[in-house]
């Protein structure tokens, strides 16, 4: 009896001992450099720099607020929410906003970002949401200029060491208005191929690797870490406008078999569209047509026609579809072909940089070299006014998927991200 | 020593062209003998390697049919390619199998050909495979020739099909028919093996051929029932490029599905025979050169000889009877020497004799002539004189006197005038040039002929307008015309024309005498200058034996035309100029 109770105490004592070390090891815990690659060659987080690149844009528009903020944030929701700035009013006219900031924020060199009187007065008599939504893109976030000409921001995260396009440390900011990042650093290798990221991945050399969509099935099983981030890469043809005709770009749109590539090429990861911005951020993205239409397509082509085709041979989930739409092309009577020089037509990938649709179309805008939206009309017609003046037919909206080891936590809100050095490798 | 050889062409030349023609000859003969047995060799060791080579092809391609059915009938059996039938893998999963299993390409296909997956072109998912294969042959265990699409253009592959999971699907796989295919076979070097392909592509061990379609007449050919054919390429316009092949057709089905070719390169022989040729080319001028300076040598040797004979032979023909050729050798060469002198020494000889039977018969033709003119008159005188004798007793004596003495002064003065003319042939004084007028000598000579009245007789003058005057001796020239017209006018003794022409020319003047007579036979025309002819009854034969002296005297040339029934022409070529006398001999004025 005195054995069995003796026991039954130890194995209490067993039980006590596992949940206090699994309380310990879900509380986060500071310290650590999280590895982290990337395809992308980011040149630099100047928030007024918009790379040509559009993985590389996509990219920097997603690091960028490590380290630089801005007086709004927009919740999941697209919602403005107060950042750096706490409160916003306006004078009686509505003509002048005046934006309270957040008291206490430190600059990364350790001095307080402190504007005149505490606040910051803008003239604009547009609409608050017009205003606020401006003021939460990339472009409004708040940049001061060291004396030595380097960028200083307020994130979490300053920026130790930025080789462009090669790789960036970036170190925590003790400092930091919302309490000090978990993490010491975040090391940045960049320019990394999928294949090589998997590679380094598998071998430990990476904590946080880069994932096609279509491959998020494979690792999922083998119990690796997956995150994914709602569709915010669309994959689009991009037409010479000058060269190719709009009958032309709409029998190539026509001819393509989305839902094949979707159901066997994507793995349904995704989905399909024929809008630029994705469901989740506009809800109307149903009103732009995506469905093949084979017949039509071959009426629109007078006679066979050859034009060269661009694709990041790079891009491992690029490559397939570029492959398969040449396949469907090819039924229409286009022969899609690579080339050098200048393409006819190209399959890009154009990131969403925004949980706004305005600010994202201001990115994608620039990207594209088309004109200006403006601000007042309806994203809808914003985005299909776009879609014409850029020669663009978008196919898909990809998510972005990271392979996670088993120590990252808390993945993928940086500040918020923690290393748990007892988790199995 | 002149010679008037002209253009003709010498022995010597003959000799020199005649042996080099037959060194070159032989060269030609024998090179061509040597290119013709040489490319005879080549064609039969060629035509043994080709043979061998296609063989050798032959066995390679069943080898690799035998391997791409193993290995298609592996990945058929193996775990990925039931998964990807089973709908269970990745799209282009096929690739993973077709790497292990070896193989090119490889689709899996559901019953109907939709492809499940496809390892060379993965994007076709979904698609009918198209690799344009026959009906039977998806459900046959032969391997095939197929042609297989892929995105960078169609290629040919050796192909099988096998059922996969009991036939759910089906498994096509197949392996390039590529260069190292070609190149495996290691031919020997200067020979190559082609495979051609349909519709009009054609490979080798380097890759695809450039001009495939130049091997379209051989292709033609072995679509005949034969089946095999042989012909040779020419790949650019530079010979050497040219290639014999022989080919051989591969059919499935009666379907011509690629030939087999195995070439060789003409560019070894064509360089041999261009070798032979540079080098026939080559000992053909050296043999000529050599055939020139040996021929040049023995032309030397046999011709000297030969050109002192003729030397010889042109001075006996010039008169000079002393020639003597001297005798070198003891060859044929000096035994025609030896007989060229003894026919000089001869000739010599008889020509002494003959001058001398020559002064005797002219001496009795000059006393046969003298009896014959004197005795004519004589015969009279004798009468003359007899009549005179007898009549002297008679009374008409006186009468009789008168008479003979009139005949015997007559018949005296005839033999007078006989003697006078053999007189004047000998003693022919030499001419004393003057500047005189042809023309006026004609008309002169003319107007003294025909001072009596010859009513018959039509004179016609030709006289040149301008530029008759030449250096004659005006009283022999008058002597020769007017013989020659008397001739003329006696010719015509039933009447007729009588012309006198001149004419100028480069080296004097011309002067033709014609008369409309009888004319002469050819025999009296040869016979006509000799002294004492005569075709007249009364004649002395003087005339134009006179006339002849005259004209040479002057340097010039007499000749004498005639046909029968049509008259006879006297032409005179009399030089504008006498020789200086006191000039050395052989220049002229």
């Amino acid at each position: 009896m005195g054995r069995t109770a003796l026991r039954w105490i130890a194995a209490g004592n067993a039980i006590l001992a596992l949940a206090v070390a699994l309380e310990a090891a879900h509380r986060p815990r500071y310290g650590g450099e999280l590895r982290v690659e990337m395809r992308a060659a980011i040149a630099g987080l100047d928030p007024g720099a918009v790379s040509e690149d559009p993985v590389a844009l996509g990219a920097q528009r997603q690091w960028m607020p490590l380290v630089f903020e801005t007086l709004v944030r927009l919740d999941d929701h697209g919602r403005p929410q107060p950042w750096l700035a706490t409160s916003w009013t306006h004078e009686t006219a509505r003509k002048i906003w005046i934006f309270q900031v957040r008291k206490n924020v430190k600059l990364h060199d350790g001095s307080t970002w402190s504007p005149a009187s505490g606040s910051i007065t803008i003239p604009d008599d547009r609409p608050i949401e017009h205003i606020l939504r401006e003021l939460a893109g990339a472009r409004s976030a708040i940049v001061v200029k060291a004396e030595d000409g380097s960028l200083l921001g307020t994130g979490p995260f300053r920026i130790a060491r930025w080789d462009a396009g090669k790789s960036a440390t970036l170190v925590a900011h003790d400092q930091y208005w919302g309490g000090r990042p978990f993490l010491d650093s975040i090391s940045i290798q960049m320019g990394r191929s999928l294949a090589d990221q998997a590679s380094d991945f598998q071998i430990g050399k990476a904590d946080a690797v880069e994932i096609a969509a279509r491959d998020l099935r494979a690792p999922k099983q083998r119990g690796t870490t997956i995150a994914t981030t709602p569709p915010m890469d669309t994959v689009a043809l991009q037409f010479d406008g000058g060269r190719v005709p709009a009958q032309l770009r709409q029998a190539l749109a026509l001819s393509i078999d989305r839902a094949s590539i979707h159901n066997v090429l994507l793995q349904k990861q995704g989905e399909i569209s024929g809008a630029l911005l994705p469901k989740w951020l506009t809800g109307y993205s149903f009103l732009f047509p995506a469905e093949r239409n084979l017949v039509r397509a071959k009426q629109l082509v007078p006679a066979p026609l050859s034009l060269t085709f661009g694709y990041d041979r790079q891009d491992a989930a690029i490559r397939p579809i570029a492959e398969r739409v040449a396949v469907n092309a090819s039924e229409a009577g286009i022969t899609l072909r690579q080339g050098t020089g200048a393409a006819d037509v190209q399959l890009v990938r154009l990131p969403v940089t925004a949980g706004d649709p305005w600010l994202a179309l201001q990115d994608l805008t620039a990207l594209l070299k088309a004109a200006s939206v403006p601000p007042a009309a309806s994203s809808y017609e914003n985005e299909k006014a776009l879609m014409e003046s850029s020669g663009v037919i978008p196919l898909f909206h990809l998510p972005r998927g990271w392979m996670l080891s088993s120590k990252v936590k808390n993945w993928p809100r940086f500040e918020d991200v923690w290393l748990d050095p007892g988790a199995a490798p | 020593m002149a010679r008037s050889r002209g253009s003709a062409v010498t022995f010597r030349t003959k000799l020199l062209f005649i042996s080099s023609f037959m060194v070159a000859g032989a060269v030609a003969l024998v090179t061509g003998a040597v290119s013709i047995s040489t490319r005879r060799a080549f064609d039969a060791i060629d035509r043994e390697r080709r043979q061998a080579l296609l063989a050798q092809f032959r066995d390679e391609l069943a080898a690799r049919s035998t391997e791409v059915a193993r290995r298609v009938e592996l990945a058929a059996l193996s775990r990925g390619v039931q998964q990807i039938a089973a709908g269970a893998a990745e799209y282009d999963h096929a690739q993973t199998e077709a790497a292990s299993a070896g193989l090119d390409f490889l689709d899996v296909v559901e019953p109907d050909l939709t492809i499940i997956s496809s390892a060379h072109w993965p994007a076709r998912f979904g698609y009918k495979n198209d690799w344009q294969i026959a009906p039977d042959d998806w459900h046959s265990s032969d391997v095939f020739l197929a042609r297989i699409p892929t995105p960078e253009g169609s290629v040919m592959a050796l192909t099988a099909v096998r059922p996969v999971a009991g036939g759910k699907a089906l498994v096509a796989g197949g392996r390039r028919l590529s260069p190292e295919l070609l190149k495996s076979l290691g031919v020997a070097p200067g020979m190559r093996a082609l495979l051609w392909l349909p519709p009009g592509e054609a490979i080798g061990a380097e890759g695809s051929i450039a001009d495939p379609q130049k091997l379209a007449s051989l292709i033609q050919a072995v679509r005949t029932p034969n089946g095999e054919a042989t012909g040779a390429v020419q790949w650019t316009s530079d010979r050497s490029s040219s290639e014999a092949f022989l080919a051989l057709p591969i059919t499935r089905a009666g379907t011509l599905t690629g030939v087999l070719l195995a070439g060789t390169s003409l560019s070894t022989q064509l360089g041999l025979e261009r070798s032979i040729l540079r080098t026939g080319l080559v000992v053909g001028a050296s043999g000529i050169v050599i055939g020139v300076l040996l021929g040049w040598w023995t032309t030397e040797r046999i011709t000297r000889p030969v050109e002192r004979l003729a030397a010889g032979a042109r001075a006996v023909a010039g008169g000079d009877l002393s020639a003597r050729v001297e005798v070198l050798s003891r060859d044929e060469i000096g035994e025609l020497a030896r007989a060229f002198n003894v026919m000089t020494e001869q000739l010599l000889e008889q020509r002494d004799r003959a001058i001398q039977a020559e002064r005797v018969a002219a001496w009795r033709e000059l006393a046969r002539r003298l009896a014959h003119e004197l005795k004519n008159p004589l015969f009279p005188l004798q009468i003359t004189i007899e009549n005179l004798q007898r009549s002297r007793e008679s009374a008409e004596f006186d009468e009789v006197f008168r008479e003979s003495t009139t005949t015997l002064l007559a018949e005296l003065g005839n033999l007078k005038t006989i003697i006078g003319r053999f007189s004047d042939f000998a003693k022919m004084p030499a001419p004393q040039f003057e500047t005189v007028d042809i023309n006026e000598i004609v008309r002169g000579v003319m107007k003294l002929n025909f001072q009596l009245e010859r009513p018959n007789v039509k004179p016609v003058l030709e006289l040149a307008s301008d530029g008759t005057r030449i250096q004659a001796d005006p009283d022999q020239l008058r002597r020769a015309l007017g013989n020659l017209v008397l001739n003329a006018l006696d010719a015509m003794p039933e009447g007729g024309t009588l012309l006198v022409r001149t004419a100028l020319h480069d080296w004097g003047v011309r002067l033709e005498i014609s008369d409309s007579g009888q004319g002469l036979t050819e025999e009296e025309c040869q016979r006509l200058f000799t002294p004492y002819y005569t075709t007249k009854q009364h004649g002395t034969g003087l005339g134009l034996a006179i006339v002849q002296s005259v004209v040479s005297d002057h340097h010039g040339k007499i000749s004498v035309s005639s046909a029968s029934g049509r008259g006879t022409t006297f032409t005179i070529d009399l030089p504008a100029s006498q020789p200086d006398p006191l000039a050395p001999p052989g220049e002229t004025a």
